[in-house]
């Protein structure tokens, strides 16, 4: 038992310290400007951002209007009163759930797409024949998909903060009658919010890469090596993504002193 | 552009109607309940237990979450009695069920999926046909209970951590009483509320089992193709997750 429980607690550490390694040389390959092919980056931008658009779309639009549906319910039964559920709507999906909501489903989808390409390279050892032609993998490999997904996970952060917006409005218009005018109301909206939303995406955009390149870099074997890189890629993006939000919003809190 | 709009339309199309034949399959395969017992006992306990550290940390910090984002509001209004209804509904209805489907489905489906496709492309499953076992009836049949069963099971305990977590970000962060939290929590909240995330849940679970096996069955080509189905899955997981919640609100109420 206790054996058991040291040995995972070495392994996380030392997870933590590879993670943590990746993390810096990514930065200093951003900054010493390492090889990486020509037009890389506008693919990878390509392959993350376009891609998704489609699965961002879909999804947020129905968890917006889940949420409103829910919101309306509720609302109907204790007060019936509606004219605060549009100004709390954009305030939370500004400072919350859009930019969290599209990176738990990025985590998904690029972390999983990421860590499985090049969880792929690896056991086919091509992430070693780099290693012997003298580029470093992570420039070759991480770096460009790190920067296409800070860029990307933004764009569709807002886009996806969009479509839920709209999504939550005509819910709300077509199920309770609530009147549109007062439902895209901005008043509550604050630069402070739209402050946390771009840490947020920023945040979220930084860590799902890294996460999904730490796991495909560290496949091992053959076709399973490359499946169980891709779980690891997906659970451990979306577990960033949450804390991070979690430290974020506290962190806004206290910046804000209670007032968010 | 019109090649690729149809090609996108044709494999979005093969891939719907995949996963109902499966559904279908596995629906075929139960009516006479004939389930392997062992394989079922193996899939209940690797599934479900050797998942609770994730669901219970995520649970915790989603609960926190919702808090930090009613509790400002709340405190403004100076009605911390009410505190516990904004965070707890939201949990118990939504968020509790959605996260912890989205984290089960990173955990367990993908796992499976990859699992499946390592046996398909190593053509394990070939060899069970050679003995003329059913694929389906001895390895998709139990994994699907067993995601159901334990999706369920995980909401119920993710679902009381998660109010749990609210409670104690609320007291830290906040400064509002564990006893004003939890008069609110019962004051505000119905069985009923708790009964509609878990009966969501049940339906997430066969979703993500479904989708999962289905892609980790129809894998082609070596570990390039495995890492690929491990990302179809989990895609496809999260989309009927998000469609599945608000047809079954809509629907339920």
């Amino acid at each position: 038992m206790i054996t058991r429980f040291g040995q995972s607690l070495v392994d996380l550490s030392r997870g933590t310290r590879d993670l943590w390694q990746v993390y810096v040389s990514t930065l200093a390959g951003i900054i010493r400007r390492g090889r990486r092919p020509r037009g890389e980056l506008a693919r990878q931008m390509f392959a993350i951002g376009n891609r998704s658009l489609v699965f961002i779309i879909v999804t947020l639009g129905f968890i917006g209007m889940v949420m409103t549906y829910e919101a309306c319910l509720q609302l109907s039964t204790v007060t019936g009163d509606f004219s605060q559920l549009g100004m709390q709507f954009i305030r939370l999906v500004v400072s919350d759930f859009g930019p969290t909501l599209t990176a738990l489903m990025l985590a998904t989808r690029v972390g999983a797409g990421i860590a499985a390409e090049i969880g792929s390279m690896k056991v086919t050892e091509q992430v070693d024949a780099l290693r012997m032609s003298g580029v470093l993998p992570i420039d070759y490999l991480i770096v460009p998909r790190f920067l296409a997904s800070i860029i990307m996970t933004l764009v569709l952060s807002v886009i996806g903060g969009t479509v839920m917006y709209l999504a939550g409005g005509l819910t709300a218009k077509y199920s309770f009658g609530v009147n549109p005018n007062l439902f895209f109301d901005l008043e509550l909206l604050r630069l402070r919010h739209v402050g946390l939303f771009v840490v947020k995406a920023l945040a979220y955009g930084a860590a799902i890469p890294i996460v999904a390149g730490f796991c495909g870099l560290r496949a091992r074997g053959s076709s399973e090596g490359v499946g169980w890189a891709t779980t690891a890629a997906v659970i451990g993006g979306s577990f960033a993504v949450i804390i991070l939000d979690f430290v974020l919003s506290a962190a806004a809190l206290f910046v804000f002193g209670g007032d968010l | 552009m019109i090649t690729w709009i149809g090609a996108a339309t044709a494999r979005i199309a093969d891939e719907i109607g995949g996963i109902v034949v499966m559904t279908w399959q596995v629906l075929r395969a139960v009516i006479p309940p004939r389930v392997d017992t062992r394989e079922l006992w193996k899939n209940l306990y690797k599934m479900g237990n050797r998942s609770v550290p994730i669901i219970v940390l995520t649970a915790f910090f989603a609960g926190g979450l919702m808090t930090l984002q009613t509790g400002p509001f709340v405190k403004r209004l100076g009605a911390t009695a009410i505190a516990g209804w904004g965070a707890g509904y939201a949990i118990l209805r939504e968020i509790g069920p959605i996260l912890i489907a989205l984290m089960f489905s990173g955990r367990v489906g993908a796992n499976n999926t990859a699992e499946l496709a390592t046996m398909t492309v190593t053509e394990q499953l070939d060899g069970l046909r050679a003995l003329s076992i059913d694929p389906v009836q001895f390895l998709v049949v139990p994994r699907v209970i067993a995601m159901m069963i334990m999706l369920v099971a995980l909401t119920v305990i993710g679902d009381l951590v998660a109010l749990n977590g609210a409670s104690v970000v609320g007291h830290w962060m906040l400064d509002i009483d564990w006893a004003t939290m939890f008069h609110s929590f019962a004051d505000n909240l119905k069985p009923h509320d708790f009964m509609h995330g878990i009966y969501k849940s049940f339906w997430f679970g066969g979703a993500i089992a479904v989708s999962s096996c289905y892609f980790g069955v129809t894998v082609k080509g070596g570990a390039v193709g495995v890492g690929r189905a491990v990302n179809a899955s989990v895609v496809a997981s999260a989309v009927s997750i998000m469609l599945l919640d608000f047809f079954i609100t809509y629907l339920s109420t």
